[in-house]
């Protein structure tokens, strides 16, 4: 087996347990795309590793291997923002939902008392 | 057979007197879901005393919806019809939606093009790729996959409720023909909103929202 052969069945093994553990575990399917638009980047990258010298050379870097690094990298770092986003997104709703919650029970406590 | 409309309902102050105004004429069951709206739908709501819920927090049209369904089911109705608060879907068409549930089709589709010929707009050129991965999966052919406006049977409710997990009405649409369940598409008139602005102004969001809907139609529903 040459690396690209390697290449391609690593990535395509890799969709497919990414699509089974999305549909498994009923995830949200707008999240579950952006892990498919990263299997498909895999994907063309595994049949065209050509790009990577391409792009190498685009952003002036000497080893394409740094280029892998550097884009990979950068995305897993737009990624872990996009999380901490989406988190605090939730922190918020979770605080209006308490807020509501505690609201309807001192209005059911009242009447109860009242 | 007990029915509900259910209205979602996201910064529609200026639609839902009217739209609530025509569903009584018909007396038909209805709830408007209001997802967290920043104006003055909620004040509205609550003044005019009409049968609503108010969510806490925004979770979208998909998410209002299943809320629909969830309080549907739980309230013991046999069918829903799902018509937008913004106005576009006219109520006179709910009785030939219903009509169609009541001869036994589980899923029924207010659809634009049945009769009339689809535009080749941006959106509509949208639309047929959507019908395109659809006729792929399912053959079967669908003429309005995007339509909110939609009558659904109990099956397929029940269904909703255990496990919603959709992008948007295509995908749903998928499901269920895969499902087995009894698909037909009943011929409306669509109004331009009357007031408001569209999710699709964005062209990003239109672009998300097709990649999203193609990525679980050809790969996530089977």
């Amino acid at each position: 087996m040459n690396y690209q052969q390697t290449l391609l069945i690593g990535t395509i093994l890799t969709i497919i347990f990414l699509i089974s553990v999305i549909i498994k575990t009923k995830m949200d399917l707008k999240y579950g795309a952006i892990w498919i638009l990263w299997g498909f980047v895999m994907l063309v990258l595994s049949l065209y590793p050509r790009l990577i010298d391409i792009g190498s050379r685009i952003l002036g870097i000497s080893l394409p291997v740094n280029t892998i690094f550097l884009v990979f990298i950068f995305l897993l770092y737009l990624i872990s923002f996009y999380i901490f986003v989406m988190i605090s997104k939730m922190r918020r709703e979770i605080k209006s939902l308490t807020y509501r919650l505690a609201v309807l029970q001192k209005k059911v406590e009242e009447k109860e008392n009242a | 057979m007990k029915t509900l409309i259910i209205v979602p309902a996201y910064n529609e102050e200026q639609n839902i007197p009217s739209l609530v105004e025509i569903l009584k004429q018909f007396s038909y069951d209805y709830i408007i879901i209001n997802d967290c709206s920043t104006d003055k739908t909620e004040q509205l709501l609550d003044e005019e005393r009409l049968n609503h819920l108010d969510l806490p927090n925004n979770i979208g049209l998909a998410g209002v919806t299943q809320i629909g369904f969830r309080y549907a089911v739980e309230n013991g109705y046999d069918g829903v019809v799902v018509i937008d608060g913004d106005g576009q879907h006219p109520p006179k068409y709910i009785e030939s939606l219903l009509d169609k549930l009541y001869e036994g089709y589980d899923y029924v589709i207010g659809s634009r093009y049945v009769t009339n010929k689809k535009p080749w707009s941006l959106r509509m050129i949208g639309s047929r790729l959507i019908c395109a991965a659809i006729a792929f999966k399912t053959r079967h052919k669908v003429t309005d996959p995007t339509s909110g406006m939609r009558a659904i049977g109990k099956r397929v409710l029940e269904d909703f409720v255990q496990n919603m997990n959709y992008v948007a009405e295509p995908d749903a649409l998928c499901h269920v023909i895969l499902k087995g369940c009894k698909v037909c598409e009943v011929q409306v008139k669509m109004h331009e909103r009357s007031s408001g602005t569209s999710y699709f102004v964005n062209p990003f969001r239109s672009i998300l929202f097709m990649y999203n809907v193609m990525i679980s139609i050809l790969l996530f529903q089977w």
